[in-house]
Protein backbone atom coordinates (compact mmCIF):
# COMPACT_ATOMS: atom_id res chain seq x y z
CA UNK A 1 0.00 0.00 0.00
CA UNK A 2 1.28 3.45 -0.93
CA UNK A 3 2.30 5.72 1.90
CA UNK A 4 1.17 9.28 1.36
CA UNK A 5 1.98 12.28 3.50
CA UNK A 6 -0.23 15.38 3.40
CA UNK A 7 1.01 18.65 4.81
CA UNK A 8 -1.64 20.53 6.77
CA UNK A 9 -1.87 24.07 7.95
CA UNK A 10 -4.98 25.77 9.27
CA UNK A 11 -5.76 27.35 5.89
CA UNK A 12 -7.80 27.02 2.71
CA UNK A 13 -4.97 25.48 0.68
CA UNK A 14 -4.61 22.63 3.19
CA UNK A 15 -8.35 22.13 3.39
CA UNK A 16 -8.45 21.68 -0.39
CA UNK A 17 -5.36 19.43 -0.34
CA UNK A 18 -6.87 17.18 2.30
CA UNK A 19 -10.16 16.90 0.42
CA UNK A 20 -8.24 16.06 -2.74
CA UNK A 21 -6.10 13.44 -0.96
CA UNK A 22 -9.22 11.82 0.49
CA UNK A 23 -10.82 11.76 -2.94
CA UNK A 24 -7.64 10.22 -4.35
CA UNK A 25 -7.64 7.51 -1.69
CA UNK A 26 -10.92 6.27 -3.17
CA UNK A 27 -9.27 5.35 -6.47
CA UNK A 28 -5.76 4.52 -5.29
CA UNK A 29 -5.01 2.12 -2.49
CA UNK A 30 -3.07 4.32 -0.10
CA UNK A 31 -2.49 5.07 3.54
CA UNK A 32 -2.92 8.75 4.26
CA UNK A 33 -0.92 10.42 6.97
CA UNK A 34 -0.89 14.08 7.87
CA UNK A 35 1.83 16.34 9.19
CA UNK A 36 1.92 19.86 10.59
CA UNK A 37 4.93 21.92 11.56
CA UNK A 38 4.45 24.83 13.90
CA UNK A 39 6.97 27.48 12.97
CA UNK A 40 7.61 30.01 15.72
CA UNK A 41 7.65 33.55 14.38
CA UNK A 42 10.52 35.93 15.12
CA UNK A 43 8.56 37.40 18.03
CA UNK A 44 7.80 33.92 19.33
CA UNK A 45 11.36 32.74 19.88
CA UNK A 46 11.85 30.43 22.84
CA UNK A 47 11.70 32.35 26.11
CA UNK A 48 14.34 30.23 27.85
CA UNK A 49 15.63 26.73 28.50
CA UNK A 50 14.57 23.65 30.46
CA UNK A 51 10.97 23.41 31.61
CA UNK A 52 10.24 27.00 30.57
CA UNK A 53 11.14 26.16 27.01
CA UNK A 54 9.28 22.86 27.17
CA UNK A 55 6.09 24.52 28.45
CA UNK A 56 6.33 27.16 25.74
CA UNK A 57 6.78 24.49 23.04
CA UNK A 58 3.89 22.43 24.36
CA UNK A 59 1.60 25.48 24.34
CA UNK A 60 2.58 26.33 20.75
CA UNK A 61 1.99 22.76 19.56
CA UNK A 62 -1.32 22.58 21.42
CA UNK A 63 -2.63 25.63 19.53
CA UNK A 64 -1.57 24.16 16.20
CA UNK A 65 -3.02 20.78 17.13
CA UNK A 66 -6.44 22.29 17.87
CA UNK A 67 -6.51 24.16 14.56
CA UNK A 68 -5.54 21.07 12.56
CA UNK A 69 -8.08 18.95 14.45
CA UNK A 70 -10.79 21.44 13.41
CA UNK A 71 -9.68 21.25 9.79
CA UNK A 72 -9.71 17.44 9.80
CA UNK A 73 -13.08 17.40 11.54
CA UNK A 74 -14.55 19.54 8.72
CA UNK A 75 -13.36 17.03 6.11
CA UNK A 76 -14.24 13.92 8.12
CA UNK A 77 -17.36 12.95 6.14
CA UNK A 78 -15.29 12.79 2.93
CA UNK A 79 -12.18 11.11 4.31
CA UNK A 80 -11.13 7.63 5.42
CA UNK A 81 -10.13 7.32 9.10
CA UNK A 82 -6.88 9.22 9.50
CA UNK A 83 -4.15 8.53 12.04
CA UNK A 84 -3.26 11.38 14.40
CA UNK A 85 -1.48 14.27 12.70
CA UNK A 86 2.27 14.28 13.24
CA UNK A 87 3.05 17.55 14.98
CA UNK A 88 6.48 19.18 14.96
CA UNK A 89 7.93 22.45 16.09
CA UNK A 90 10.69 24.11 14.11
CA UNK A 91 11.68 24.71 10.51
CA UNK A 92 8.88 23.46 8.25
CA UNK A 93 11.00 22.24 5.33
CA UNK A 94 13.56 20.58 7.55
CA UNK A 95 10.97 18.68 9.60
CA UNK A 96 9.01 17.51 6.55
CA UNK A 97 12.22 16.35 4.84
CA UNK A 98 13.23 14.39 7.93
CA UNK A 99 9.82 12.75 8.07
CA UNK A 100 9.81 11.90 4.35
CA UNK A 101 13.25 10.31 4.65
CA UNK A 102 12.57 8.50 7.90
CA UNK A 103 9.25 6.95 6.90
CA UNK A 104 10.02 6.50 3.18
CA UNK A 105 6.78 7.91 1.85
CA UNK A 106 5.76 7.22 -1.74
CA UNK A 107 4.03 10.55 -2.25
CA UNK A 108 3.81 14.00 -0.68
CA UNK A 109 0.82 16.33 -1.10
CA UNK A 110 0.66 19.99 -0.31
CA UNK A 111 -1.97 22.67 -0.96
CA UNK A 112 -0.71 25.56 -3.09
CA UNK A 113 -3.47 27.85 -4.24
CA UNK A 114 -3.57 28.65 -7.94
CA UNK A 115 -2.22 32.13 -8.48
CA UNK A 116 -2.16 34.75 -11.22
CA UNK A 117 1.46 35.51 -10.39
CA UNK A 118 4.12 32.84 -10.65
CA UNK A 119 6.39 33.68 -7.71
CA UNK A 120 4.76 31.24 -5.30
CA UNK A 121 4.96 28.33 -7.73
CA UNK A 122 8.64 28.99 -8.52
CA UNK A 123 9.36 29.37 -4.81
CA UNK A 124 7.89 25.90 -4.26
CA UNK A 125 9.84 24.15 -7.01
CA UNK A 126 13.09 25.86 -6.02
CA UNK A 127 12.65 25.10 -2.32
CA UNK A 128 15.02 22.85 -0.45
CA UNK A 129 12.09 20.63 0.47
CA UNK A 130 11.24 19.96 -3.15
CA UNK A 131 14.86 19.67 -4.32
CA UNK A 132 15.98 17.27 -1.59
CA UNK A 133 12.94 15.05 -1.20
CA UNK A 134 13.04 11.68 -2.90
CA UNK A 135 9.35 11.05 -3.50
CA UNK A 136 7.06 12.74 -6.04
CA UNK A 137 5.07 15.80 -4.97
CA UNK A 138 1.52 16.82 -5.74
CA UNK A 139 0.88 20.54 -5.49
CA UNK A 140 -2.89 20.76 -5.06
CA UNK A 141 -4.00 24.04 -6.57
CA UNK A 142 -7.71 23.34 -6.80
CA UNK A 143 -10.18 20.64 -5.97
CA UNK A 144 -10.75 18.76 -9.22
CA UNK A 145 -12.56 15.50 -9.91
CA UNK A 146 -10.02 12.73 -10.49
CA UNK A 147 -11.44 11.12 -13.60
CA UNK A 148 -8.92 12.25 -16.18
CA UNK A 149 -5.15 12.59 -15.90
CA UNK A 150 -2.68 14.19 -18.33
CA UNK A 151 0.91 13.06 -18.63
CA UNK A 152 2.68 16.19 -19.79
CA UNK A 153 6.08 15.75 -21.44
CA UNK A 154 8.48 18.33 -22.77
CA UNK A 155 11.83 18.76 -24.40
CA UNK A 156 14.73 17.37 -22.39
CA UNK A 157 12.41 15.78 -19.86
CA UNK A 158 13.04 12.31 -18.49
CA UNK A 159 9.88 10.78 -19.91
CA UNK A 160 10.60 7.41 -18.32
CA UNK A 161 10.41 8.91 -14.81
CA UNK A 162 7.15 10.70 -15.55
CA UNK A 163 5.44 7.64 -17.01
CA UNK A 164 6.77 5.20 -14.43
CA UNK A 165 5.92 7.50 -11.48
CA UNK A 166 2.40 7.75 -12.82
CA UNK A 167 2.17 3.99 -13.26
CA UNK A 168 3.47 3.28 -9.77
CA UNK A 169 0.83 5.49 -8.14
CA UNK A 170 -2.10 5.25 -10.56
CA UNK A 171 -1.30 1.95 -12.32
CA UNK A 172 -4.57 0.33 -11.27
CA UNK A 173 -6.73 3.43 -10.89
CA UNK A 174 -9.78 3.78 -13.09
CA UNK A 175 -8.99 7.08 -14.75
CA UNK A 176 -8.68 8.23 -18.35
CA UNK A 177 -5.16 9.10 -19.41
CA UNK A 178 -3.99 11.55 -22.07
CA UNK A 179 -0.40 11.80 -23.31
CA UNK A 180 0.66 15.33 -24.16
CA UNK A 181 3.92 16.83 -25.36
CA UNK A 182 4.44 20.54 -24.86
CA UNK A 183 6.94 22.80 -26.50
CA UNK A 184 6.77 26.47 -27.24
CA UNK A 185 9.45 28.24 -29.24
CA UNK A 186 11.33 30.94 -27.37
CA UNK A 187 11.78 34.25 -29.18
CA UNK A 188 9.55 33.07 -31.99
CA UNK A 189 12.05 30.46 -33.27
CA UNK A 190 10.61 27.20 -34.54
CA UNK A 191 12.34 24.38 -32.74
CA UNK A 192 13.14 21.10 -34.44
CA UNK A 193 11.01 19.25 -31.91
CA UNK A 194 8.92 16.90 -34.05
CA UNK A 195 11.39 14.04 -33.69
CA UNK A 196 11.72 14.42 -29.91
CA UNK A 197 7.95 14.68 -29.47
CA UNK A 198 7.37 11.61 -31.61
CA UNK A 199 10.00 9.56 -29.78
CA UNK A 200 8.84 10.67 -26.32
CA UNK A 201 5.18 9.99 -26.95
CA UNK A 202 5.98 6.64 -28.56
CA UNK A 203 8.13 5.61 -25.57
CA UNK A 204 5.37 6.69 -23.17
CA UNK A 205 2.78 4.71 -25.11
CA UNK A 206 5.02 1.65 -24.92
CA UNK A 207 5.50 2.02 -21.17
CA UNK A 208 1.77 2.31 -20.62
CA UNK A 209 0.99 -0.57 -22.97
CA UNK A 210 3.46 -2.81 -21.15
CA UNK A 211 1.50 -2.18 -17.97
CA UNK A 212 -1.80 -2.83 -19.70
CA UNK A 213 -2.90 0.79 -19.57
CA UNK A 214 -4.71 2.48 -22.39
CA UNK A 215 -4.65 6.20 -23.22
CA UNK A 216 -7.35 8.34 -24.74
CA UNK A 217 -5.55 11.16 -26.46
CA UNK A 218 -1.95 11.58 -27.60
CA UNK A 219 -0.93 14.94 -29.03
CA UNK A 220 1.56 17.77 -29.24
CA UNK A 221 0.72 21.24 -27.90
CA UNK A 222 2.66 24.18 -29.32
CA UNK A 223 1.03 27.31 -28.01
CA UNK A 224 1.82 30.15 -25.71
CA UNK A 225 1.51 29.08 -22.00
CA UNK A 226 -0.99 31.89 -21.40
CA UNK A 227 -3.25 30.53 -24.09
CA UNK A 228 -3.22 26.87 -23.08
CA UNK A 229 -3.22 26.88 -19.27
CA UNK A 230 -7.01 26.87 -19.16
CA UNK A 231 -7.20 23.89 -21.53
CA UNK A 232 -6.00 21.72 -18.67
CA UNK A 233 -8.89 22.60 -16.36
CA UNK A 234 -10.68 19.35 -17.12
CA UNK A 235 -7.80 17.27 -15.82
CA UNK A 236 -7.97 16.09 -12.24
CA UNK A 237 -4.17 15.85 -12.26
CA UNK A 238 -1.31 16.81 -14.57
CA UNK A 239 1.76 14.59 -14.21
CA UNK A 240 5.07 16.10 -15.30
CA UNK A 241 8.61 16.85 -14.18
CA UNK A 242 10.71 19.96 -13.68
CA UNK A 243 13.98 18.37 -12.65
CA UNK A 244 15.61 19.23 -15.97
CA UNK A 245 14.72 22.93 -15.60
CA UNK A 246 14.70 23.26 -11.84
CA UNK A 247 16.85 26.37 -11.70
CA UNK A 248 15.41 28.25 -14.58
CA UNK A 249 12.17 29.34 -16.09
CA UNK A 250 11.01 27.59 -19.20
CA UNK A 251 7.82 27.60 -21.25
CA UNK A 252 6.98 24.28 -19.57
CA UNK A 253 7.34 25.59 -16.00
CA UNK A 254 5.40 28.67 -17.04
CA UNK A 255 2.66 26.39 -18.34
CA UNK A 256 2.71 24.32 -15.14
CA UNK A 257 2.20 27.52 -13.16
CA UNK A 258 -0.75 28.46 -15.36
CA UNK A 259 -2.53 25.11 -15.06
CA UNK A 260 -5.35 25.35 -12.50
CA UNK A 261 -5.35 21.59 -11.79
CA UNK A 262 -3.21 19.78 -9.23
CA UNK A 263 0.33 19.14 -10.50
CA UNK A 264 2.20 15.89 -9.89
CA UNK A 265 5.95 16.37 -10.20
CA UNK A 266 7.86 13.16 -10.72
CA UNK A 267 11.38 12.28 -9.58
CA UNK A 268 14.14 10.78 -11.64
CA UNK A 269 13.83 6.99 -11.56
CA UNK A 270 16.10 4.14 -12.54
CA UNK A 271 15.40 2.58 -15.90
CA UNK A 272 15.22 -0.97 -14.55
CA UNK A 273 12.07 -1.96 -12.73
CA UNK A 274 9.11 0.15 -11.77
CA UNK A 275 9.46 0.02 -7.98
CA UNK A 276 12.01 1.63 -5.71
CA UNK B 1 -36.00 38.16 -8.00
CA UNK B 2 -36.93 41.11 -10.20
CA UNK B 3 -35.17 41.56 -13.53
CA UNK B 4 -35.33 44.76 -15.53
CA UNK B 5 -34.46 44.32 -19.22
CA UNK B 6 -33.65 47.66 -20.82
CA UNK B 7 -33.93 47.75 -24.59
CA UNK B 8 -33.83 50.15 -27.48
CA UNK B 9 -34.37 49.50 -31.15
CA UNK B 10 -30.88 48.16 -31.89
CA UNK B 11 -29.84 44.52 -32.45
CA UNK B 12 -27.68 44.36 -29.30
CA UNK B 13 -30.89 44.61 -27.25
CA UNK B 14 -32.04 41.30 -28.71
CA UNK B 15 -29.02 39.63 -27.08
CA UNK B 16 -29.99 41.17 -23.73
CA UNK B 17 -33.55 39.87 -24.07
CA UNK B 18 -32.26 36.41 -24.92
CA UNK B 19 -29.90 36.35 -21.93
CA UNK B 20 -32.65 37.63 -19.62
CA UNK B 21 -35.04 34.93 -20.81
CA UNK B 22 -32.51 32.23 -20.00
CA UNK B 23 -31.98 33.67 -16.55
CA UNK B 24 -35.69 34.20 -15.93
CA UNK B 25 -36.39 30.62 -16.96
CA UNK B 26 -34.04 29.36 -14.27
CA UNK B 27 -35.06 31.75 -11.52
CA UNK B 28 -38.79 32.22 -12.23
CA UNK B 29 -38.16 35.93 -11.85
CA UNK B 30 -40.56 38.83 -12.21
CA UNK B 31 -39.53 40.62 -15.36
CA UNK B 32 -40.01 44.16 -16.66
CA UNK B 33 -39.20 44.78 -20.28
CA UNK B 34 -38.45 48.47 -20.54
CA UNK B 35 -38.23 50.26 -23.84
CA UNK B 36 -36.17 53.45 -23.76
CA UNK B 37 -34.74 55.90 -26.21
CA UNK B 38 -37.70 57.18 -28.22
CA UNK B 39 -39.89 60.15 -27.35
CA UNK B 40 -43.66 60.26 -27.16
CA UNK B 41 -43.96 61.44 -30.73
CA UNK B 42 -41.40 59.24 -32.28
CA UNK B 43 -38.50 61.54 -31.48
CA UNK B 44 -35.38 59.49 -31.08
CA UNK B 45 -33.92 60.44 -27.70
CA UNK B 46 -30.68 58.62 -28.27
CA UNK B 47 -29.67 61.08 -30.94
CA UNK B 48 -29.97 58.61 -33.77
CA UNK B 49 -31.30 61.17 -36.24
CA UNK B 50 -34.20 63.59 -36.48
CA UNK B 51 -37.69 62.10 -36.86
CA UNK B 52 -39.69 62.70 -40.01
CA UNK B 53 -42.81 64.56 -39.03
CA UNK B 54 -45.92 62.42 -39.22
CA UNK B 55 -44.19 59.60 -41.09
CA UNK B 56 -42.00 58.13 -38.39
CA UNK B 57 -44.14 56.83 -35.58
CA UNK B 58 -42.49 55.69 -32.40
CA UNK B 59 -40.86 52.34 -33.29
CA UNK B 60 -40.62 51.18 -29.68
CA UNK B 61 -44.10 49.65 -29.27
CA UNK B 62 -43.51 47.36 -32.22
CA UNK B 63 -40.02 46.50 -31.07
CA UNK B 64 -41.20 45.82 -27.54
CA UNK B 65 -43.90 43.51 -28.87
CA UNK B 66 -41.27 41.67 -30.86
CA UNK B 67 -38.95 41.34 -27.86
CA UNK B 68 -41.88 40.24 -25.69
CA UNK B 69 -42.72 37.46 -28.13
CA UNK B 70 -39.08 36.47 -28.39
CA UNK B 71 -38.81 36.41 -24.57
CA UNK B 72 -41.93 34.27 -24.18
CA UNK B 73 -40.91 32.02 -27.06
CA UNK B 74 -37.61 31.37 -25.37
CA UNK B 75 -39.35 30.39 -22.11
CA UNK B 76 -41.80 27.96 -23.67
CA UNK B 77 -45.29 27.31 -22.37
CA UNK B 78 -44.38 25.70 -19.09
CA UNK B 79 -42.32 28.56 -17.73
CA UNK B 80 -44.11 31.40 -19.44
CA UNK B 81 -45.66 34.01 -17.15
CA UNK B 82 -48.66 33.83 -19.44
CA UNK B 83 -49.19 30.13 -18.89
CA UNK B 84 -52.79 29.28 -18.11
CA UNK B 85 -53.85 29.74 -14.53
CA UNK B 86 -55.46 27.21 -12.29
CA UNK B 87 -58.63 28.45 -10.51
CA UNK B 88 -59.43 27.08 -7.04
CA UNK B 89 -61.95 27.99 -4.33
CA UNK B 90 -60.33 29.29 -1.20
CA UNK B 91 -61.32 31.44 1.79
CA UNK B 92 -60.35 35.08 1.36
CA UNK B 93 -60.65 37.65 4.16
CA UNK B 94 -62.85 40.47 2.84
CA UNK B 95 -63.40 42.33 6.11
CA UNK B 96 -61.79 41.78 9.46
CA UNK B 97 -62.92 38.36 10.64
CA UNK B 98 -65.17 37.73 7.65
CA UNK B 99 -64.03 35.18 5.15
CA UNK B 100 -65.62 34.42 1.87
CA UNK B 101 -64.87 31.48 -0.35
CA UNK B 102 -63.82 32.85 -3.69
CA UNK B 103 -62.53 31.39 -6.90
CA UNK B 104 -58.90 32.44 -7.05
CA UNK B 105 -56.58 32.08 -10.02
CA UNK B 106 -53.13 30.72 -9.25
CA UNK B 107 -50.03 30.67 -11.33
CA UNK B 108 -46.61 29.52 -10.32
CA UNK B 109 -45.27 31.91 -12.91
CA UNK B 110 -44.20 35.41 -12.16
CA UNK B 111 -45.18 38.59 -13.96
CA UNK B 112 -43.91 40.06 -17.19
CA UNK B 113 -44.51 43.79 -17.60
CA UNK B 114 -43.78 45.72 -20.76
CA UNK B 115 -43.16 49.42 -20.33
CA UNK B 116 -41.86 52.43 -22.22
CA UNK B 117 -40.19 55.46 -20.73
CA UNK B 118 -39.46 58.31 -23.05
CA UNK B 119 -36.62 60.70 -22.40
CA UNK B 120 -33.02 60.19 -21.44
CA UNK B 121 -32.40 56.41 -21.47
CA UNK B 122 -30.04 56.41 -18.48
CA UNK B 123 -32.44 58.37 -16.28
CA UNK B 124 -35.33 56.22 -17.48
CA UNK B 125 -33.57 52.95 -16.66
CA UNK B 126 -32.37 54.12 -13.25
CA UNK B 127 -35.81 55.51 -12.35
CA UNK B 128 -37.52 52.29 -13.37
CA UNK B 129 -35.00 50.20 -11.39
CA UNK B 130 -35.61 52.27 -8.26
CA UNK B 131 -39.38 52.41 -8.56
CA UNK B 132 -39.68 48.74 -9.45
CA UNK B 133 -37.15 47.66 -6.82
CA UNK B 134 -35.18 45.68 -9.41
CA UNK B 135 -32.52 43.20 -8.35
CA UNK B 136 -30.84 43.04 -11.72
CA UNK B 137 -30.74 45.30 -14.77
CA UNK B 138 -29.86 43.58 -18.03
CA UNK B 139 -28.89 45.61 -21.08
CA UNK B 140 -26.98 44.89 -24.24
CA UNK B 141 -24.37 46.73 -26.22
CA UNK B 142 -22.25 46.30 -29.27
CA UNK B 143 -18.57 45.38 -29.10
CA UNK B 144 -17.85 47.35 -32.23
CA UNK B 145 -18.90 50.70 -30.81
CA UNK B 146 -17.03 50.46 -27.49
CA UNK B 147 -20.32 49.50 -25.88
CA UNK B 148 -21.98 52.81 -26.69
CA UNK B 149 -25.66 52.91 -27.57
CA UNK B 150 -27.11 54.51 -30.65
CA UNK B 151 -25.81 58.04 -31.11
CA UNK B 152 -22.70 57.36 -29.02
CA UNK B 153 -24.52 57.54 -25.67
CA UNK B 154 -22.63 55.65 -22.99
CA UNK B 155 -25.78 54.16 -21.53
CA UNK B 156 -24.30 50.88 -20.17
CA UNK B 157 -21.39 52.63 -18.45
CA UNK B 158 -23.63 55.19 -16.79
CA UNK B 159 -26.16 52.60 -15.70
CA UNK B 160 -23.42 50.37 -14.27
CA UNK B 161 -21.98 53.26 -12.28
CA UNK B 162 -25.22 54.64 -10.87
CA UNK B 163 -27.57 51.67 -10.60
CA UNK B 164 -28.93 50.78 -7.16
CA UNK B 165 -28.70 47.06 -8.00
CA UNK B 166 -26.64 44.56 -9.98
CA UNK B 167 -26.18 45.16 -13.70
CA UNK B 168 -25.43 42.66 -16.46
CA UNK B 169 -24.04 44.18 -19.66
CA UNK B 170 -24.51 41.62 -22.42
CA UNK B 171 -21.83 42.01 -25.02
CA UNK B 172 -22.57 39.43 -27.63
CA UNK B 173 -24.32 36.21 -28.42
CA UNK B 174 -21.09 34.29 -27.95
CA UNK B 175 -21.36 31.31 -25.64
CA UNK B 176 -19.82 31.91 -22.23
CA UNK B 177 -17.46 29.10 -21.26
CA UNK B 178 -15.93 30.63 -18.14
CA UNK B 179 -17.14 33.03 -15.49
CA UNK B 180 -14.55 34.82 -13.38
CA UNK B 181 -15.81 36.35 -10.15
CA UNK B 182 -13.91 38.96 -8.19
CA UNK B 183 -15.86 39.03 -4.97
CA UNK B 184 -15.33 40.97 -1.82
CA UNK B 185 -15.36 37.92 0.41
CA UNK B 186 -16.36 39.91 3.47
CA UNK B 187 -19.44 41.52 2.03
CA UNK B 188 -20.67 39.48 -0.92
CA UNK B 189 -24.33 38.67 -0.42
CA UNK B 190 -26.14 35.36 -0.68
CA UNK B 191 -28.17 36.81 -3.57
CA UNK B 192 -24.97 37.51 -5.50
CA UNK B 193 -23.70 33.99 -4.95
CA UNK B 194 -27.02 32.65 -6.16
CA UNK B 195 -26.97 34.91 -9.21
CA UNK B 196 -23.51 33.60 -10.09
CA UNK B 197 -24.79 30.06 -9.57
CA UNK B 198 -27.62 30.72 -12.03
CA UNK B 199 -25.36 32.26 -14.65
CA UNK B 200 -22.85 29.42 -14.44
CA UNK B 201 -25.60 26.81 -14.59
CA UNK B 202 -27.43 28.25 -17.54
CA UNK B 203 -24.25 28.70 -19.58
CA UNK B 204 -22.74 25.41 -18.37
CA UNK B 205 -19.66 27.51 -17.76
CA UNK B 206 -16.63 26.97 -15.54
CA UNK B 207 -16.47 29.12 -12.47
CA UNK B 208 -13.33 30.81 -11.20
CA UNK B 209 -13.41 32.64 -7.88
CA UNK B 210 -10.73 35.22 -7.35
CA UNK B 211 -9.18 35.82 -3.95
CA UNK B 212 -7.46 39.19 -3.77
CA UNK B 213 -4.24 39.02 -1.82
CA UNK B 214 -2.42 41.80 -0.07
CA UNK B 215 1.08 40.94 1.02
CA UNK B 216 1.95 37.27 1.42
CA UNK B 217 -1.46 35.69 1.03
CA UNK B 218 -5.12 35.81 1.93
CA UNK B 219 -6.20 37.13 5.31
CA UNK B 220 -7.44 34.42 7.69
CA UNK B 221 -11.03 35.71 7.72
CA UNK B 222 -11.07 36.00 3.91
CA UNK B 223 -9.79 32.41 3.67
CA UNK B 224 -12.66 31.23 5.87
CA UNK B 225 -15.20 33.06 3.76
CA UNK B 226 -13.67 31.69 0.55
CA UNK B 227 -13.81 28.21 2.00
CA UNK B 228 -17.51 28.63 2.73
CA UNK B 229 -18.12 30.00 -0.81
CA UNK B 230 -16.25 26.99 -2.21
CA UNK B 231 -18.38 24.61 -0.15
CA UNK B 232 -21.55 26.47 -1.17
CA UNK B 233 -20.82 25.83 -4.85
CA UNK B 234 -19.51 22.29 -4.40
CA UNK B 235 -22.82 21.41 -2.69
CA UNK B 236 -24.54 22.66 -5.83
CA UNK B 237 -22.41 20.40 -8.03
CA UNK B 238 -20.34 23.33 -9.26
CA UNK B 239 -16.62 22.85 -8.81
CA UNK B 240 -15.14 26.31 -8.86
CA UNK B 241 -11.48 27.06 -9.33
CA UNK B 242 -9.89 29.38 -6.83
CA UNK B 243 -7.29 31.81 -8.10
CA UNK B 244 -5.24 34.24 -6.06
CA UNK B 245 -4.56 37.64 -7.54
CA UNK B 246 -2.37 40.20 -5.77
CA UNK B 247 -4.11 43.54 -5.43
CA UNK B 248 -1.37 45.19 -7.49
CA UNK B 249 -1.97 42.82 -10.42
CA UNK B 250 -5.75 43.01 -10.31
CA UNK B 251 -6.11 45.45 -13.19
CA UNK B 252 -3.92 43.44 -15.57
CA UNK B 253 -5.68 40.25 -14.48
CA UNK B 254 -9.10 41.75 -15.19
CA UNK B 255 -8.09 43.10 -18.58
CA UNK B 256 -6.61 39.69 -19.50
CA UNK B 257 -9.73 37.82 -18.40
CA UNK B 258 -12.10 40.35 -20.03
CA UNK B 259 -10.92 39.02 -23.38
CA UNK B 260 -12.26 35.51 -22.81
CA UNK B 261 -14.50 35.28 -19.73
CA UNK B 262 -17.71 36.65 -18.35
CA UNK B 263 -16.51 38.86 -15.53
CA UNK B 264 -18.47 39.36 -12.34
CA UNK B 265 -17.24 42.08 -10.01
CA UNK B 266 -18.64 42.78 -6.57
CA UNK B 267 -18.98 46.56 -6.41
CA UNK B 268 -21.07 46.90 -3.29
CA UNK B 269 -20.58 49.77 -0.89
CA UNK B 270 -17.21 49.87 0.84
CA UNK B 271 -15.96 46.92 -1.19
CA UNK B 272 -12.23 46.57 -1.84
CA UNK B 273 -12.94 46.48 -5.55
CA UNK B 274 -14.75 49.79 -5.45
CA UNK B 275 -11.61 51.32 -3.99
CA UNK B 276 -9.14 49.81 -6.46
CA UNK B 277 -11.47 49.90 -9.43
CA UNK B 278 -12.82 53.44 -9.69
CA UNK B 279 -15.37 54.63 -12.26
CA UNK B 280 -12.90 55.34 -15.05
CA UNK B 281 -11.52 51.80 -14.83
CA UNK B 282 -15.02 50.35 -14.74
CA UNK B 283 -15.88 52.41 -17.82
CA UNK B 284 -12.76 51.19 -19.60
CA UNK B 285 -13.66 47.61 -18.73
CA UNK B 286 -17.22 47.98 -20.03
CA UNK B 287 -15.88 49.49 -23.25
CA UNK B 288 -13.08 47.02 -23.88
CA UNK B 289 -14.41 43.68 -22.58
CA UNK B 290 -14.98 41.08 -25.27
CA UNK B 291 -17.49 39.22 -23.11
CA UNK B 292 -20.38 40.23 -20.92
CA UNK B 293 -19.77 41.95 -17.59
CA UNK B 294 -21.80 41.49 -14.40
CA UNK B 295 -21.50 44.17 -11.73
CA UNK B 296 -22.83 42.83 -8.47
CA UNK B 297 -24.22 44.96 -5.68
Amino acid sequence: MLKTLVYLNADLASSIALRYACQMSKIVEMRLETIHVEEPGVEEQSPGTGWVRQTWETALLKTGEEEIAQLIQAEKPLCPPLPATKMFLGNREEKILQELQKERYDLFLEGTLYSFTSSNFYEKIRSRLFRDASCPFIFVKNLMGLTRIALLFGRGMDHFSVASSFLRIFGKAEVDVDLLYYDFPRNGATPPMEKDAEETLSAARNLLSNQGRAWKECRVIQENPEAVGDLFKNYGLVVSSVQHVMNGRSPLTELLHRIPSPIFLARRERLQGQGR
Amino acid sequence: MHILISVDQNPYSACAVDEAARLAENTLANVTLLGVGAGKNGKDETGGGAPKRGKDPNPLPDILRKYRESFLGRLGDETSPEASKEFLYEPVELNRGILEELRVGHSARKSLKTRMRPGNPVKAILAEAREDDSDLIILGCSKEKMCAWEGGMKVPEKVVNDAPCSVLVVKAEEEVSKMVCCLDQDKTTQESLEMINQMVTLHKADLEIVGITQGKGLKADVEKKMDSILRYYVERQINPCIKLVPLGSLESFISEEARRSLLALWMGEKSVLEKVFPRRKVNRLIQAAECSVLMLR
